[in-house]
């Protein structure tokens, strides 16, 4: 391969600084976060009181924000380790940008956690006093693991990059400087380290597949190891899991599509990199909506007393209009725009890339929510407030100031550190060449 | 017209403040009551329970210091004081403080008192008892005899036509020995009641507290009389506290589940140190 | 007047409750309190808390509740050979709260929030309405303490489960658990006086509540151990609740004792929601031959 084309590889793909949008980016996502902190400061001051949470629902969109990180931050294991072990290479530009959705999304899922606590000075009494029979502890456990085993797949594949990096010096700040030496001073591209390192992505690829399966099934299991109605299912894991992979290639799908266009990276992530996204989400939306019909249609056939109110309410009652919306943008429109050829262009699956990912916001909010509203012994002997659940604007300001947050790490990540593997395109590239000759 | 509302309005305000200003606090009446209690005929004591009106009800008062008297031949003894309770209840020893008084006389009255202070008036309370006691049996075919005598010119006479309550004691209420609750006393003061609670469970020897009991006589008070048969059966106990299960304690996990979280959590954690060592090795290689 | 050493300290014990506990109100968990105490014939001088002096058998001495300060371990341990118990009889209940209003005075729980409930039910439309007080079940296999990350809440061996809200991190997790919806948690601060708020927190008293953990009925074991019933019960006017030992097989409401067993057997006594395995230990009577109508402006809640 030529010295020039492999310098353009490399000049194109380097981390860049901010121009005005990323400037602006940058300073909305912090604005948002300011607030969202703020709002932390007056809930710890004065206690979970400033939420709309009380008795009957006390969990509210705190969980379902959990919930929601613990899902997209699945999508690692889909593009990095599924799509590597079974010998895919189209995948390999975005593999970077599905790992660090993946560590920061589990990075703010056990924050998010965090805040919903009503003591979090009380944090370190899981570790003297855990219990192991708690779901509770198991999902500290997996999430612990899930955030190592990511961060090892990001890092491995970083060092060769890191060396490139390194090597032109000249144009980079100082102060990155130190952190690609620290990193990665030590890479020197021998066989051997090369053997190592390929040797680790490998097995690390194995492994991240059941903890991530645990780390959804876990936290599934923390409604479905309750009696509530429309938590009581054996359906459960699967149905999370099935959604996580689905918000998860959403959330690359969009994050796709901002990096290619603020980096102008449009030779690397290609147009046909959109139509195979396109079509795997398809493939997971019909996964997820398979499994959305077991776990509405079975129980509505039965309508079991326990389960109608809630049922009822889904698909008729208060919560109608956030259910079917769920429904709808979050797999039918998707499915319908991404059956089409056109609908795989980058934009149009941008824009339903974008859909899948708020409508799965709001499904994990339904998930969450009715159920608590619909206890077995009927709400009774509270004031109005506690009959009714609607986040407080501490609340929202503290789960939007969260998802800021996650989205800080990666813009913050993607300046740093170059997105798109650049040793790995560059050594794909040199073997399409070589097969073509 | 006008000048002469203003004065009626300032005369009516006037009025109000010297009202305001001059106002004592109300104190509230504190009622007193005594009954008088005898124990197994060895430990007597005296209870005064307070209580005051609160808005139309009779509530319980606590910490007011009761002054108890006995009353000799001319004057009052203090037997003592005592603070009531959250129950409103004071309890006050009668043997040990003035035995020689109680000793002299069948009959004997005692009294309570308080003194006033800053939330309720002074009162007082009488009573006026004769002396009494229950004493119990049990005969082969597990019937209790309970005797009721009243102490008369140092000669214990039998009390009749007066309800006995039979019953064994439970942790905290009374278990009556058979379907009736109450015997009445007959010519010789005497009750006999049937024990029909088979396979009652007892203490960890099997053992009952039969009691019998004479509530709130108007002459003799309270007495009971206590005593332990071993008619019961040792208690079943069934406990799974030490046992592993999912809602046990820390540390009383399931074998099962800590195999499986423990060997999960090896082997995961084993390839992560594994790879961190690798990473050692990929430093090692490039120094 | 000369006071040795251990009549000081007796002095100490009995002085500041300011009464003197007697035979016949002893302890009822000490088996051999349980035999009569007689008297040791030694008297002891005793200063009462108004100076005077008072000379009492050291045989009725015995140490005031109040002052035994339990260790958080013997609160985890409970009573040993006791199993709780309670019986709510609803033919009796008419929604008088006595109940509710007693337990929440005696817990200072938040004024928005009751531990005690009292559920108008109505199980079909032409099925009769009955109230239906709840209270924690104490189920012999809880799922609140399933799913308890911290050992914060737990069952202990006379089969009550408690809350330690020096432990209890706040996520929730046993509110979400527990079916019978029995738990509450302080979303703030709670406005306590300042002689409740200062005293360290008891897992037997479950006070005082503290902002950022949870709540429950607790049994009352602290009136247990003092000899008395828990406050619904006495509070109740209709005698609805009754509470004791099933080891003893004997529960009581204060006025009358029943034999624990022949109550169920005779009345048909049942558990709430027995399919779903938890085992409570409150049993319910049926409400046939009710000694009240079903009225009360707060039916409102009725689901058929």
């Amino acid at each position: 391969m030529e010295i020039s084309a492999k310098n353009k590889i490399i000049q194109d793909l380097l981390p860049q600084k901010f121009g005005k949008p990323g400037k602006i980016w940058v300073s909305v996502l912090l604005l948002f976060c300011a607030v969202g902190m703020y709002a932390y400061y007056r809930q710890l001051t004065k206690g979970l009181v400033v939420t709309g949470l009380r008795d009957y629902v006390s969990w509210g969109i705190y969980i379902s924000n959990f919930v929601f990180f613990v899902a997209i931050s699945l999508v690692g294991s889909l593009i990095t380790a599924v799509l590597r072990l079974s010998d895919v290479h189209w995948s390999t530009p975005l593999t970077r940008i599905a790992e660090i959705i993946a560590v920061s999304a589990i990075t703010f899922a056990s924050l998010i956690i965090i805040v919903d606590m009503g003591r979090p000075e009380r944090f370190y009494n899981l570790f003297i006093h855990g219990r192991l029979q708690s779901p509770i502890m198991w999902d500290v456990i997996v999430i612990t693991t899930y955030f190592f085993v990511s961060i090892l797949l990001l890092y491995f594949p970083l060092l060769p990059d890191l060396a490139i990096l390194i090597k032109l010096k000249g144009k980079t700040t100082t102060w990155l400087d130190r952190i690609y030496h620290f990193l990665g001073s030590f890479w020197k591209n021998t066989t051997e380290q090369i053997n190592i390192s390929n040797k680790a992505v490998n097995i690390l690829s194995i492994t991240i597949i059941p903890v991530a399966f645990a780390i959804h099934t876990v936290t599934s299991w923390l409604f479905a190891t309750t009696y509530r109605p429309g938590w009581d299912s054996t359906n459960f894991g699967a149905y999370f899991i099935s959604g996580a992979f689905l918000v998860g290639a959403g959330g690359v799908i969009v994050a796709m599509y901002v990096f290619r266009k603020s980096y102008k990276l449009e030779k690397y992530i290609t147009d046909s990199h959109f139509d195979k996204m396109g079509k795997v989400l398809v493939l997971l939306a019909l996964l997820y909506l398979y499994f959305n019909v077991n776990e509405f249609l079975v129980p509505a056939f039965k309508m079991k007393k326990s389960e109608e109110e809630h049922l009822l309410g889904l698909f008729t009652g208060e919560f109608s209009v956030l259910f079917w919306f769920a429904i709808t943008t979050a797999m039918i429109i998707p499915i319908i725009i991404l059956l089409f050829k056109g609908g795989r262009k980058p934009l149009p699956a941008f824009i339903a890339g974008v859909l899948v990912v708020i409508g799965s916001w709001f499904k994990r909010y339904l998930i969450v929510t009715p159920t608590l509203l619909h206890p077995f012994l009927p709400m009774r002997d509270v004031p109005a407030n506690y009959r009714h659940y609607f986040p407080s604007w501490e609340e929202w300001a503290i789960a939007m100031g969260s998802l800021a947050g996650a989205m800080l790490v990666i813009t913050f990540f993607a300046r740093i550190f170059p997105i798109i593997p650049i040793q790995e395109t560059i050594t794909e590239t040199e073997e399409l060449a070589h097969e073509k000759v | 017209m006008k000048k002469f509302k203003i004065i009626l309005l300032s005369a009516l305000c006037l009025l109000l403040v010297t009202q305001y200003l001059f106002a004592q606090p109300i104190k509230n009446d504190l009622l007193l009551s005594l009954a008088y209690f005898n124990n197994n005929n060895q430990t007597q004591y005296l209870k005064a329970t307070a209580k005051s009106k609160v808005n139309g009800k009779f509530q319980q008062v606590a910490n007011v210091s009761i002054a108890f008297y006995i009353d000799d031949a001319s004057s009052k003894v203090l037997l003592g004081k005592a603070t009531t309770d959250h129950s409103g209840n004071a309890i006050m020893q009668i043997k040990s403080v003035a035995s020689e008084i109680w000793k002299s006389s069948a009959t004997q009255n005692f009294s309570v008192s308080t003194q006033e202070d800053k939330l309720y008036n002074a009162s007082e309370a009488n009573l006026a008892i004769v002396k009494a006691k229950i004493s119990l049996d049990t005969l082969e075919d597990k019937s209790i005899v309970a005797t009721l005598l009243e102490l008369k010119d140092s000669n214990w006479l039998p009390i009749k036509e007066v309800d006995i309550r039979v019953a064994v004691k439970r942790m905290l209420g009374e278990l009556n020995v058979a379907e009736t609750a109450t015997y009445t006393s007959d010519s010789l003061g005497m009750v006999t009641a049937e024990f029909t609670r088979d396979s009652l469970p007892g203490d960890s020897k099997g053992n009952l507290i039969l009691i019998a009991k004479l509530d709130e006589h108007e002459l003799y008070g309270n007495l009971t009389a206590e005593m332990i048969v071993p008619w019961g059966i040792k208690p079943l106990v069934h406990s799974t506290f030490n046992d592993r299960s999912l809602f046990a304690r820390k540390g009383l996990t399931p074998i099962w589940l800590e195999l499986l979280a423990y060997s999960i959590i090896l082997i995961v954690w084993s390839i992560i140190i594994y790879l961190i060592f690798q990473i050692k090795k990929i430093i090692k290689l490039g120094v | 007047m000369s006071l040795d050493n251990s009549s000081r300290r007796d002095f100490i014990a009995a002085g500041i409750l300011g009464s003197i506990a007697v035979a016949g109100c002893s302890s009822p968990f000490d088996p051999a309190a349980n035999e009569v105490v007689k008297p040791s014939g030694e008297m002891v001088k005793l200063l009462s808390v108004d100076g005077e002096i008072i000379e009492v058998d050291k045989a009725f001495l015995k140490p005031v509740p109040e002052l035994s300060a339990m260790t958080n371990q013997a609160e985890r341990m409970g009573i040993p050979g006791r199993k709780f118990v309670m019986v709510i009889d609803l033919s009796r209940c008419k929604n008088l709260k006595k109940c509710q209003a007693s337990c929440n005075h005696a817990h200072q729980i938040h004024p928005d929030q009751n531990w005690i409930k009292l559920h108008p039910v109505q199980e079909s439309e032409k099925t009769a309405p009955y109230w239906q007080p709840t209270t924690c079940m104490h189920c012999d296999e809880p799922p609140c303490v399933k799913v308890c990350p911290v050992d914060a809440t737990f069952k202990r061996q006379d089969g009550i489960v408690l809350i330690d809200s020096d432990r209890c991190i706040g996520c929730r997790f046993c509110m979400a658990a527990c079916p019978y919806s029995t738990r509450v948690f302080n979303w703030e601060e709670l406005d306590l006086p300042k002689a409740i708020a200062e005293k360290p927190y008891s897992c037997e008293t479950s006070m005082p509540q503290k902002v950022g953990t949870v709540g429950k009925c607790d049994f009352c074991p602290d009136m247990v151990r003092k000899g008395e019933l828990p406050h619904c019960v006495s509070a109740c006017p209709n005698g609805v609740f009754f509470f004791g030992d099933s080891n003893e097989d004997s529960v009581t409401n204060g006025a009358e004792t029943f034999r624990f067993s022949e109550l169920l057997r005779d009345k048909a006594g049942y558990r709430l929601m027995e399919d779903l395995g938890t085992k409570p230990s409150v049993y319910y009577l049926p409400p046939v031959n009710r000694n009240f109508a079903f009225e009360g402006e707060d039916q409102g809640d009725v689901k058929h």
